[in-house]
């Protein structure tokens, strides 16, 4: 019965993000955890996922606003497949509860994260090909090995070729 | 085009701005392009050059972290100049995407700010690619020689109570007294520069 369930609630997510629609997310279901780099670098080390995608973004910065309702897309689409993505906020973490707005908007109910760490040592501690600029996007294969990296907003075409392209090239481990 | 094409035409767009970059030791790209400070007048980074240096900052009007900085860089870059340092400020967005980094919102923030120096506009956002420069607030400081010794952030915070190393000031410091720059490179988050011509 709970197996049927599940089955139900996640054809009805699947349909959604098939439909382009935005899932309805409470603020209250947003989960922000503060995070250095070494806690994203530990997350994308996890055993489980066949891809792990990291963007990096703001809630003040226009082109992470205009690719995160394609990038919400691709991760609910292959969230089921293997893909494990990790939304790190840059806002301060004093503005979590914009983070967290922004995210219920967006239909984002899985944990989410936001910068606690300096500017040098975050983004250093992520990959010392990112200059700075946000928006920013990494793609892990399943053993935690950098696959694609850009800076940048890009479209839910583009972000899903990558995705495909790593999972489809990636066993589970 | 096919889709896939049109598909990493897109993506490996997204990443020009960053593909290429300034080294340590480089001279600065782009000196004889003329562009149109907020007094009217067309200047060069040639132009502008210093006796002891040339310190070139890509910034705009609309980013946050840009108006975090900017008193800052008003503050260093005025500082620098009445010691020899050419300074120039460089808007290099497309203003159609950010109305806030028009011409007229320019004119206005050298005033507020009280910017001693040329702030112009990059009207096609090149000498942003010639430098390599990928994001605001983004600094670049070459010495009396004209080569590169500092390219990074202001400082280590936003937050200018929380500023711990004053990167350009430091480096300012060094290249006026002919030392090595403490360090030399250094980032910061900001936000991507909006290129002319990216759709």
């Amino acid at each position: 019965m709970r197996g049927i369930r599940r089955l139900i609630v996640w054809s009805f997510a699947v349909l959604l993000v098939s439909c382009g629609q935005t899932k309805r997310v409470n603020v209250e279901d947003v989960h922000v955890t503060p995070v250095t780099s070494a806690d994203v670098q530990r997350a994308i080390h996890e055993p489980g996922a066949k891809a792990v995608l990291v963007n990096v973004w703001a809630t003040w910065c226009g082109p992470c606003r205009e690719e995160f309702p394609g990038l919400v897309r691709v991760a609910e689409k292959y969230n089921g497949q293997g893909l494990k993505t990790i939304l790190v906020s840059a806002d301060d973490t004093g503005d979590v509860a914009a983070v967290k707005k922004f995210l219920a908007a967006e239909g984002v109910d899985f944990p989410a994260y936001i910068k606690a760490e300096k500017d040098q040592a975050f983004i250093d501690g992520l990959d010392k090909q990112w200059t700075g600029a946000l928006p920013a996007t990494l793609i892990f294969d399943g053993n935690g090995k950098l696959r694609d990296f850009w800076e940048g907003g890009v479209t839910f075409n583009v972000f899903e070729q990558k995705v495909v392209e790593v999972l489809g090239n990636n066993q589970n481990r | 085009m096919n889709r896939g094409l049109s598909v990493a035409l897109v993506a490996s767009l997204a990443v020009a701005g960053s593909a290429f970059g300034l080294n340590i030791g480089d001279k600065a790209p782009s000196t004889s392009v003329k562009m149109k400070n907020v007094d009217g007048k067309d200047v060069s980074i040639a132009d502008v050059a210093g006796a002891q240096g040339t310190l070139v900052v890509f910034s705009c009007n609309h980013c946050p972290f840009v108006k975090a900085w900017q008193g800052r860089i008003a503050s260093v870059g005025n500082a620098a100049k009445t010691k020899g340092i050419g300074v120039i400020v460089i808007n290099s967005n497309d203003p159609t995407q950010y109305p806030e980094d028009s011409y007229a919102e320019m004119q206005k923030r050298a005033q507020d700010l009280g910017f001693t120096f040329p702030y112009v506009v990059d009207a096609t956002s090149d000498v942003a690619r010639a430098f390599g420069a990928s994001h605001t607030p983004e600094a670049f400081l070459f010495d009396k020689d004209g080569k590169l010794v500092y390219h990074g952030a202001i400082d280590d915070s936003k937050e200018a109570n929380q500023v711990t190393a004053h990167y350009l000031q430091d480096a300012v410091d060094a290249a006026l007294a002919g030392k090595a720059v403490p360090v030399a490179e250094t980032k910061a988050i900001g936000c991507g520069i909006k290129f002319h011509g990216k759709a």
